[in-house]
């Protein structure tokens, strides 16, 4: 009979509210996120992302990432590192922490974001001398 | 190109000869076996497992809070104002050229759904923000094209999709076709693919949201 008045779904929004800690904690959420989900936590990576699965969401939506605190509104997805971009992209079901044939190598590099629109953004350049020089008209 | 390697030759002291690197993009530290060269590029903030973070949270303005005077703090916190409203409601016109059109399709459907950025299609130029040039510019469409940007309003956008409309792509060669549309507009967010995904769009626009974020009109007002 619940079910049928869809009373189940409002139950689901009060379980959602508890999990995330709160009403407060929850429009927090939701404000940064566009979205409330209940789901179970897969695991952390290093800098400090939370990663979360229900499969009672539609598949592309039942894998999602919660971005590291500290991002406030400037996540990203160039901030999800290459260890967790396969599971996060259904290319495995292994998430890293499960998975024992991920290599761990002392000189691997750290994952840096897209930093486009900043200081620190990649540039091209050429290494090879330009076949033609500009006219400098105060030079003579 | 040019540009940025104008950029460049004011930052690094020279960019003459052969081989010149910058500094900022490689760091030199002294090893064993001779000088070891690495990246240099800034890196996500590491956090240890089972610890609170202890990495400052940004604020939500790329302008910061710490203006010098009442006056110029205003016009920063406007512009928040201002830019919160443009990037929520990006309404992009279809300009769809080729192959690229379909993936652009694809990001209005409900996988994808643009529609919860706020990116709506429009039909026609005067009620666009945005204009996602989608496909090989040939030179045939290339007035049609400048026609169609310079009836936008301002502010306006433009992203290039796909490798046809960055750089000619596969017809660079061809006699008949435009070699990037940024020979006839100027472009904001250049996305690579042939074709990208809708994935891929999807983040540029998203790119072009931080973009039109970081937009100063009104500090720029103020300040002339």
């Amino acid at each position: 009979m619940a079910k049928y008045l869809g009373l189940d779904k409002v139950g689901k929004l009060f379980q959602i509210i508890q999990q995330s800690g709160g009403l407060r904690a929850a429009y927090k959420k939701l404000y940064r996120f566009d979205e409330l989900k209940i789901g179970s936590l897969v695991g952390t990576d290093k800098y400090g992302n939370k990663y979360f699965e229900n499969p009672y969401y539609f598949y592309g939506r039942n894998r999602w990432v919660e971005y590291a605190h500290h991002q406030n509104m400037d996540y990203d997805g160039s901030q999800i590192p290459a260890e967790w971009f396969g599971w996060m992209h259904y290319k495995t079901d292994l998430p890293p922490i499960r998975d024992g044939a991920r290599v761990q190598h002392k000189w691997m590099a750290s994952h840096s974001e897209n930093l486009s629109g900043t200081k620190e953004q990649y540039m091209p350049y050429t290494t090879t001398k330009p076949k033609y020089e500009a006219w400098d008209p105060k030079k003579k | 190109m040019l540009r940025s390697a104008s950029i460049l030759a004011s930052n690094a002291s020279k960019l003459s000869g052969a081989g010149v690197v910058p500094q900022q993009l490689l760091k030199i530290a002294g090893g064993t076996f001779g000088p070891v060269v690495t990246r240099g590029q800034q890196t996500l903030p590491e956090i240890k497992p089972g610890q609170e973070s202890t990495v400052p949270r940004k604020g939500y303005s790329p302008f910061g809070t710490k203006q010098p005077n009442l006056v110029e703090w205003s016009v920063a916190r406007l512009d928040d104002l201002l830019n919160w409203g443009r990037k929520g409601s990006i309404w992009p016109l279809t300009f769809g050229l080729a192959c690229c059109a379909v993936e652009m399709m694809h990001i209005a459907a409900p996988r994808y759904d643009m529609d919860r950025y706020g990116v709506v299609f429009r039909a026609s130029p005067r009620q666009a923000d945005v204009i996602i040039v989608a496909g090989t510019l040939t030179n045939k469409m290339a007035p049609a094209l400048r026609k169609v940007y310079d009836q936008m309003p301002e502010p306006r956008w433009v992203i290039s999709m796909g490798s046809c409309a960055n750089g000619g792509g596969y017809y660079h060669y061809s006699y008949s076709v435009v070699r990037g549309c940024d020979r006839i507009i100027p472009v904001d967010i250049y996305v690579p693919g042939c074709p990208p995904t809708a994935e891929a769009l999807m983040y540029g626009v998203l790119q072009l949201q931080k973009k039109v974020k970081r937009m100063r009109t009104l500090q720029m007002w103020y300040r002339k």
